[in-house]
């Protein structure tokens, strides 16, 4: 490897282990004003990094304080004084051990999100342990048995809108098949100064209470203009979203009207700045910790390349742009062609915010902020409504490329005999290749906390997302992603269960097959089976769904081996996508849509991982 | 010191070859980034060494060697961790206790996991207003509101409605509907519990009545809203009201709202100048500006009249049938 960087690269890496590492030896010992994050002292944008194996593991001091974040007061949630968290590094095959104290006068947890391990240690109150008491103070300790980029947050209330996350990087025990000189931990989030109980009571109380991007009289004119339809094809357009009672902008909701979004804790405007220098190749690692927001995150002028994604390294595969959704974690390698800043340019899915921060070879220098795109609309497609309808008339919002709808099309004709029930009652080694790729809805909704839209869900792999793809440049899609060394568990599955993501976003009730968690019973895993979930996304929102404690292997249409693994999987509208589970981890584990005020209005189960299904009829979940 | 990493980068360049090789039997759509030779920042990235511009030399050759991808699949394993760890297991539990454990719900002591059935309030004065009357009849103070409290599917609803006039002689007129609200649909909510309607002019005597209630309120295809009543009186007086209204986005804070009120009786109602068939027609149209959804001042027209029957009654009885109001007022929500 060639490289401009001063020191090799391994002690370049070295080294900042040991100073960090050093560092948070000594910070544990000192009370807790000593290393108060101190603005003055640290660049804008850098992270303070703990190590969390170092003998004598690490005390993390929770705090709830006010803060100004880029000029707005409000409370923020502190670690060791810090806001966003600390970066907290381990070693892959070592023991960590993490002392929280809980300074806070409420009930706290820590989940760290996407790491395997003993189902005591997860972090979820009410599933994995009591939380953590005000005053007490919890040790996690595990062993970890993985490498990769995840995160940390709370799972207790709404303490993650406050800033109770961060990132935490599991350095490979062997050689890092990823080669990189420099590397910077880039945590997105949303933060706004309300009371996040305020926050999910508007939701519940007063319908698109955030949204100011409507489908109104005043933009009918912008409507036309940004799309190829006349004006009397866009009215038509609205009054049949009008006529299902559905708002075709309806894409966060919660936006940038309430929120400020933020890289490492830091606005726009303070521009955060990710020193690199000209020829290196620098790793940045992509969490998005928000609440409730998906980025869609590009560099102008500089393309990525994928290397990882949920902490598992993929085949490098480059691109200009990529949709993070909430909880998802994608590392990707970046190199300065010259002296120049480029801009990283994270906008938010409805368009109606953006953080940014900039890469540069010194601090002070900035690049042009692009201007944000018109926010885009839903189509006819993200309800599963291509049947019998041409694809213009789909694509009538114009915002939407339609590859996947063709594709769907054709392949129902291909796989027309597939029905929902013939799916669902396959027994014995399922088919790990060649899935439909268009499955109807079956007849009947789920109640009245489903407002069942999708009359057919579609895969939508090749699928960016809405607003994403007609820009002219690249953008990353599952499909893509291939992980970069198979696993050792690919059995083809031998269990399938249907799930159903079903919403009321009129009355803000979430959950699956209808149901929210306080109604469900616990959905059953059975120990070293290799289980088949298809998720429908029945409702008009994009989900990022997470499961604890163990895999998911995304079905994205490759050779079995390569399809990747994550820990939460991004489901749009009308979406069919299939994952596939070494049930590995005995215990009981969350299992749940990680858009903060979707899982705590119901959007959640509990996953008991038991010895048998005994006792449960066969299809109870189906 | 660097030689692990270069064989670890070989192994990559085959993996990648494999699945070059193998993307023929893949009817994807993806776009090749490493066949983008137009994309001129891609083209300065091989200027330096990475992977993704090694692969892109090695990928034509790869496409001769089938096997490149069972090789690299195995290389790429032992340079990770093969051996099985074995579950994760809490300290001092065995396999066989964790799977029992499992299987029994959560300890008594821990709290839920999450509360997605927390108990809400909402109270929503959609109308409180000044309706100036024009003509010779005096202005009146008029309101309409809505209280819930409950959770998503079981909620208590209060819908208050009247008006009071402060010209000697004063008077108040009310009407609260008090429900017990399911959600049976998506949405809609059925309905039942009972109204207090009461009548009080300054020397007059105080009347009032109870009637049972039944009603069925939501969102109708369109959006428009709709609350639907029927009542009946300790007299068993059955009447009906439906109102419809609609809100009309103009900007993202300007909002038109077109509101009517029809009301029927089933029979004649002596007392109350009601003869069977369409009674009441009440039409509106209410501009308001939503400084925040929960704080919208408003301007507009208020219309209200006695039809057919129910107008020849009220007209023998010297009142006024129909009047003709602008309205300004504030519509606000306490969350």
């Amino acid at each position: 490897m060639k490289s401009n960087s001063p020191y090799p690269d391994f002690l370049w890496t070295r080294r900042k282990i040991l100073k960090t590492g050093g560092f948070a030896a000594v910070a544990g010992l000192l009370p807790r004003t000593v290393f108060a994050d101190n603005p003055h002292t640290r660049p804008v944008g850098a992270i303070r990094t703990l190590d969390a194996t170092q003998p004598g593991g690490i005390d993390l001091h929770l705090h709830k304080e006010r803060r100004n974040v880029g000029g707005r007061i409000g409370d923020v949630i502190t670690f060791n004084g810090a806001f966003p968290g600390p970066v907290i590094k381990m070693r892959e095959g070592e023991e960590v051990e993490i002392r929280v104290h809980n300074h806070l006068e409420e009930s706290t947890s820590i989940h760290w999100h996407g790491i395997l391990l003993p189902f005591t240690m997860d972090g979820v109150p009410g599933i994995s342990f009591a939380g953590i008491a005000p005053g007490e103070v919890f040790t996690y300790r595990y062993r970890l048995r993985q490498n990769g980029t995840y995160w940390y947050h709370s799972h207790s209330g709404f303490q993650e809108q406050l800033g109770h996350y961060g990132q935490l990087i599991v350095e490979p025990r062997r050689v890092d098949p990823v080669a990189y000189d420099a590397e910077h931990s880039i945590v997105l989030s949303d933060w706004t100064t309300e009371d996040p109980e305020t926050t999910f009571s508007k939701l519940k109380k007063i319908e698109g209470y955030f949204n100011f991007q409507r489908p109104v009289t005043s933009n009918l004119d912008d409507q036309v203009r940004n799309t190829d339809m006349s004006l009397g094809e866009a009215i038509a357009m609205r009054l049949r979203w009008d006529w299902m009672r559905m708002d075709p902008t309806d894409l966060l909701d919660v936006t940038g009207v309430t929120y400020s979004y933020l890289i490492n804790g830091k606005t726009a405007d303070e521009n955060p700045t990710f020193v690199s220098t000209p020829g290196e190749r620098v790793r940045l690692r992509l969490t998005n910790a928000s609440a409730m927001t998906a980025f869609d995150v590009r560099i102008p002028g500089l393309p990525m390349t994928v290397v990882q994604a949920d902490g598992q390294n993929v085949e490098p595969v480059e691109t200009d742009e990529l949709r993070i959704a909430v909880a998802e974690t994608y590392d990707v390698i970046v190199t300065l062609p010259e002296a120049n800043a480029y801009t990283f340019y994270a906008e938010t899915m409805d368009r109606s915010g953006f953080a940014r921060g900039t890469l540069a070879p010194r601090r002070g220098m900035t690049a042009a902020v692009p201007r944000r795109r018109p926010r885009p609309m839903l189509s006819m497609a993200d309800m599963g409504m291509m049947h019998g309808m041409d694809h213009g008339a789909m694509a009538g919002d114009g915002s939407r490329p339609t590859p996947s709808a063709n594709s769907g099309a054709e392949s129902h004709a291909a796989h027309g005999n597939e029905s929902t029930h013939a799916v669902r009652s396959r027994r014995g080694e399922l088919p790990v290749q060649g899935l439909p790729d268009m499955i109807p809805h079956g007849p009947g909704g789920h109640g009245p906390a489903s407002i069942t839209m999708a009359e057919n869900v579609y895969r939508q792999l090749d699928d960016p997302g809405v607003g994403l793809g007609g820009d002219g440049w690249r953008v990353l899609t599952y499909k893509q992603l291939r992980i970069l060394q198979t696993p050792r568990d690919r059995r083809p599955p031998t269990r399938e269960v249907d799930l159903h993501l079903t919403g009321n976003m009129q009355k803000y009730i979430w959950g699956f097959n209808g149901e929210k968690w306080s109604e469900s019973r616990m959905l059953r895993f059975v120990y070293g089976e290799r289980l088949r979930i298809n998720f429908f996304n029945d409702t008009m929102m994009s989900h990022p769904i997470h499961l604890h404690g163990m895999w998911m292997d995304l079905y994205a249409g490759h050779e079995y081996d390569k399809n990747p693994r994550k820990h939460t999987v991004n489901i749009q509208p009308a979406e069919l996508l299939t994952v596939d589970i070494t049930v590995d981890a005995p215990g009981q584990w969350a299992f749940h849509c990680h858009l903060l005020y979707h899982m705590e209005a119901g959007m959640f189960r509990t996953v008991a991982v038991v010895r048998s299904l005994d006792g449960e009829a066969p299809d109870a979940e189906s | 010191m660097r030689s692990p990493k270069l064989i670890v980068l070989v192994f990559g360049i085959l993996t990648l070859a494999g699945q070059a090789s193998a993307q023929t039997n893949l009817d994807d759509e993806i776009k090749q980034p490493v066949d983008d030779d137009a994309d001129p920042v891609a083209d300065s990235d091989s200027e330096t060494e990475s992977e993704t511009p090694q692969s892109r030399e090695t990928d034509g050759a790869a496409s001769d060697e089938p096997s490149g991808e069972h090789s690299a699949s195995e290389g790429g394993a032992a340079v990770e961790e093969i051996s099985d760890p074995g579950p994760a297991l809490p300290e001092g539990m065995t396999l066989d206790e964790v799977l029992d454990l499992a299987a029994r719900p959560p300890p008594e002591h821990f709290p839920d996991a999450i509360h997605d059935d927390r108990i809400l309030a909402f109270f929503l004065a959609d109308q409180l207003e000044y309706r100036f009357d024009g003509k010779e009849e005096p202005d009146v103070l008029g309101w309409e509101a809505n209280f819930w409290v409950g959770g998503d599917f079981n909620r208590l609803w209060l819908k208050p409605e009247g008006e009071a006039s402060f010209h000697s002689p004063g008077s108040v007129e009310t009407e609260t509907d008090v429900l017990y609200s399911r959600l049976i649909f998506p949405f809609w909510s059925a309905q039942v519990g009972f109204q207090y309607a009461n009548e009080w002019s300054a020397g007059e005597p105080y009347e009032d009545r109870w009637s049972g209630a039944v009603a069925f309120q939501g969102l109708a295809p369109g959006k428009f809203e709709v609350d639907a009543s029927a009542y009946i009186s300790e007299k068993a007086d059955v009447t009906a009201v439906l109102e419809l209204e609609y809100d009309w986005r103009i900007t993202q804070r300007l909002v038109a709202q077109p509101r009517t009120e029809l009301s029927f009786a089933f029979q004649d109602v002596a007392e109350r100048n009601l003869g069977a068939g369409l009674t009441d027609v009440v039409a509106g149209l209410r501009v308001r500006y939503e400084f925040l959804r929960e704080f919208a001042p408003y301007l507009g027209i208020r219309y209200e009249g006695r039809v057919f029957e129910s107008a020849a009654r009220t007209r023998s009885g010297g009142e006024p049938v129909w009047r003709f109001f602008g309205v300004a007022g504030l519509r606000f929500a306490l969350l």
